[in-house]
């Protein structure tokens, strides 16, 4: 067996299955496709073409466009230089462009279009170290003609290369001969929502052995085919590829992104990972059409989606579901032939995720992290959760540092196809690999039948006095479960037990106090009803039903006013401002620790117009059922 | 100089005693972009529907391509090269966009209804694929590939704007008329026309005559502008000289 890498997978493929499809792009409205001959043409005289450029051991050729074959080409040939491939965003901003490309001093910069290169030339000075930009496609080309002089179209480079194998027919033997598996090939942003991205180093031989590992659990034959959906600078797209090399399905490019949903449709994928978010909108879009359409649609689809849930509670065969709608939920969606369908990236809300179970969409979780080069936990078919994102992969090694009695704590892992640091970045490094082990960051818990269960981000978790972790966030997002939930705030740091500040939802409220005959007048006067209170009462109760009995909200009051981010009690994306409320409403909290019935609140709030509104109001104590059968037991 | 592929001579277009044009005179070279404006009623739109043959000018003559061509009609005109889109929409609001676009190559076709009913025997089939070829150039060039099955009428009208641009320029005019081709965009939609236009002309080396309002995108993008005020020439030259025209300021800025 020759060694694994990209660039030897690719010339294995094109040698033993020359002829079979390797890749399909659609253009001008027509799918055309590569060969892994062609495929192996095109990189290799992209590999040669670098070559000759001076691209070398440890050069760094940054790719920046859409998904499109001569991206993944431009990648394969810069490992084929030993050459390190730095995916950029194609919708990042010019100055984010700039950070990553000077960081990393980038060489060559295969660059999609012109708009892309205008975006690399308003940089200047700052990519000083950008010594060749490569353009695909030529169109708009024409302003730049005769200007900067690192512009160099990709037909030339590929000339280029071709020449440099007609003159030494040996040249790209002789450049996958001298790869050395352990170089570092691949640098992948990790997403620095908080910070400038950081760049994690992924070895060569390494990353194509993860693949490998995915494989094993979740298999993919030469038969399967992918469509790359999101961008490849994107660690689970970037093993999308690796595992394309190894197992040889079609990787399917779409026209535009605009025009990604009819291409999927048209190719019909039987593999996809998505993040929540394409989850959750496919998921709205599909109710949002439901809406309009005629009444009789809409009363099947209903039916056809509550039998569904039914018999995905029950375990039962959906054939009549499926029957009636969801063979042609999945025909729209082009999820016909979808075999593996995983999410990971962050959590998926749990009715998205059996929205798309009821329609026959066999939907898995999977967790991983860009160091730990993508997806290592993942569910068996047979076992999927929705609390749950599933197994190990069966050679990572994975731990809960510092676990309280219930065993959650912080998530490490070790394994071999991890990576080996990030770009540049010792201190960065450091901070999250100690003695072999990435620490991740997020809490969980390892359950005794193996299953990994993720909470939250370790610094955001709470303690209870006893020692007990709790995730506030976690509480919140269960109780806004209750369409009559607006906002809420979960108490309980260095507390006995965990309360609630909760906002009702005015718009659902209101209506349901219509519907109850109900009179009221401002937001403070209907969530101060004794009706309103009972209504919250057994929501809430519904909601500690589903909570492990530790995390059960006891008592809570419902606020006389909304949480806003005008007054600082929520950011701007509404992430509760903890500190805020702990300061503002110190003596609400008090009441619900001492236990107190009733609370006066005499308080000015400022409107949003800026008027001044005095609220004189009582709020009392609510204590759902749940917890107070819990105390006479206790 | 680039040779000149169309010329106006001391045209005049009356109705029923309004003058409209008053011996109008210009030429247009091979690959210029040339802007038409003036104010309203200036006598910009009556100057291409006289271009395109839509209207008969009452006196002068009109040159294409060194054939004098006043007194033929608009579809002897369109064989002969000269494409155009309209002010005002004139799209088929119920056909898809492909088959909206494959109207502009309709007078490129030759097989008739006969040889078309024998698709697969006649050649007919050939000429298809290549008439459908030529379009998804157009619809790839103009980015407008998620529409190309929507229903013309169902569009917004920026798109609506694009489509019909789309079908000029699918004819593969030698000389194509543009008439107000960003009225009533907004300011992204008008940056991608422009530089839709720009491309065509810069790239595909088209020959264009534009009408338009937005005195910056014209002034931008021209080679050549001329400046009509109640159906008279009263300036022509570069963007500068035209702008530093006495006669101009005073029609446009009023001093």
């Amino acid at each position: 067996m020759q060694t694994l890498t990209l660039p030897h997978l690719l010339d294995a493929n094109a040698s033993l299955h020359g002829t079979a499809v390797a890749v399909r792009e659609k253009q001008l409205g027509i799918w055309r496709a590569d060969t892994w001959a062609t495929a192996l043409d095109t990189t290799r005289a992209m590999a040669l073409g670098l070559h000759t450029l001076g691209v070398g051991v440890s050069d760094v050729v940054a790719l920046l466009g859409q998904n499109r074959p001569n991206w993944a080409y431009g990648e394969i040939a810069a490992h084929a230089c030993r050459a390190m491939s730095l995916g950029v965003y194609r919708d990042s901003l010019a100055e984010e462009v700039g950070y990553l490309l000077s960081f990393c001093k980038a060489k060559v910069v295969l660059a999609e279009d012109e708009e892309q290169v205008d975006k690399l030339l308003a940089l200047g000075e700052q990519i000083a170290c950008v010594q060749h930009i490569i353009y695909d496609d030529e169109r708009g080309m024409w302003k730049h003609q005769g200007g900067d002089a690192r512009l160099l179209p990709l037909k030339q480079l590929l000339q280029a290369g071709r020449a440099e194998l007609a003159r030494n027919p040996q040249a790209w033997q002789q450049l996958l001969a001298a790869i050395n598996p352990d170089d570092v090939a691949i640098l992948c942003t990790t997403s620095g929502t908080t910070s400038h991205p950081k760049p994690a180093m992924l070895a060569s031989a390494a990353f194509v052995g993860h693949a490998q590992e995915m494989l094993k659990v979740d298999p993919r034959t030469s038969q399967d085919e992918y469509v790359s959906v999101l961008p490849l600078p994107w660690i689970g797209e970037q093993v999308a590829l690796g595992q394309w090399l190894l197992s040889r399905f079609v990787f399917n490019f779409c026209e535009e992104a605009d025009t990604t949903a009819a291409d999927m449709r048209e190719i019909a994928p039987t593999a996809l990972l998505w993040p929540p978010r394409a989850w959750e909108a496919t998921a709205a879009e599909v109710k949002a059409r439901m809406m309009d359409a005629s009444p009789i649609k809409r009363a099947l689809y209903e039916l056809g989606l509550k039998l569904g849930y039914r018999a995905l509670d029950a375990g039962s065969n959906p054939w009549l579901s499926q029957w009636l709608v969801g063979r042609a939920l999945r025909d729209h969606m082009g999820f016909t032939r979808l075999a593996s369908a995983t999410t990971g990236g962050a959590p998926l809300g749990p009715d998205v995720f059996r929205f798309f179970r009821a329609i026959g969409v066999p939907l898995r979780q999977v967790y991983g992290q860009t160091e730990l080069c993508g997806v290592y936990v993942m569910h068996a078919p047979s076992e999927v959760n929705v609390a749950t994102v599933g197994r190990p992969l069966p050679y990572v090694k994975l731990q809960i540092a510092n676990p309280d009695r219930n065993g959650l704590g912080e998530i490490v892992v070790q394994h071999p196809g991890m990576f080996k640091g990030f770009y540049a970045n010792e201190e960065a490094t450091q901070a999250d690999l100690r003695e072999g082990w990435m620490h991740t960051g997020d809490a969980g818990i390892l359950h005794a039948d193996g299953q990994l269960e993720v909470v939250d981000r370790v610094r955001d978790l709470a303690r209870l006095r006893n020692g007990d972790a709790f995730s506030p966030q976690f509480v919140e997002n269960k109780l806004k479960f209750s369409p009559y939930v607006g906002e809420c705030v979960a108490l309980g740091d260095g507390r006995e037990f965990i309360t609630a500040l909760i906002c009702i939802r005015f718009s659902i409220v209101a209506k349901w106090a219509e519907k109850s005959r109900l009179a009221f007048t401002t937001y403070s006067d209907l969530s101060a009803r004794p009706e309103v209170a009972e209504l919250m009462r057994t929501e809430v109760a519904a909601v500690n039903a589903q909570l492990p009995a530790a995390q059960r909200v006891r008592h809570f009051f419902l606020l006389y006013k909304e949480l806003d981010p005008d007054d600082g009690e929520l950011t701007r994306t509404r992430k509760v401002r903890r500190n805020t409320i702990n300061e503002r409403y110190g003596n609400l909290i008090e009441a619900l620790y001492q236990g107190r019935e009733q609370v006066a609140v005499d308080t000015t709030i400022t409107l949003a117009d800026g008027r001044k509104s005095r609220i004189k109001t009582t709020l009392t104590l609510i204590t759902p059922p749940a917890a107070a059968a819990q105390e006479l037991h206790a | 100089m680039a040779n000149t592929l169309f010329r106006a001579t001391n045209v005049s277009l009356e109705f029923k005693g309004v003058k409209a044009l008053r011996d109008v005179s210009f030429e247009v070279r091979t690959g210029e972009l040339f802007s038409i404006i003036g104010p309203n009623g200036a006598g910009k739109t009556s100057m291409l529907n006289c271009v395109s043959g839509r209207y008969q000018p009452t006196q002068g003559s009109i040159e294409f391509d060194g054939q004098r061509i006043s007194g033929k009609s608009p579809a002897i005109r369109a064989r002969l090269g000269i494409a155009r889109t309209f002010q005002n929409l004139a799209l088929f609001a119920h056909m898809s966009v492909l088959d909206n676009i494959k109207v502009g190559r309709h007078h490129l076709m030759r097989k008739g209804f006969l040889a078309g009913g024998l698709y697969w025997f006649t050649g007919a089939r050939e000429e298809e694929l290549a008439h459908h070829a030529a379009v998804e150039q157009v619809i790839d060039f103009l980015e407008i590939q998620h529409i190309r099955h929507r229903q013309a009428g169902t569009l917004p009208y920026g798109l609506r704007k694009r489509v019909e641009l789309a079908r000029a320029v699918a004819a593969r005019p030698r000389l194509l008329l543009l008439d107000e081709p960003m009225a009533g965009m907004n300011l992204e939609e008008k940056e991608d026309m422009a530089r839709y236009i720009n491309d065509l002309s810069r790239e595909w080396n088209m020959t264009i005559v534009m009408i338009e309002h937005d005195m910056g995108v014209v002034m931008d993008m021209s080679d050549r502008v001329m400046v009509l005020n109640f159906g008279q020439k009263i300036a022509e030259g570069s963007s500068a000289e035209v702008l530093a025209h006495p006669q101009v300021r005073e029609a446009y800025l009023g001093h």
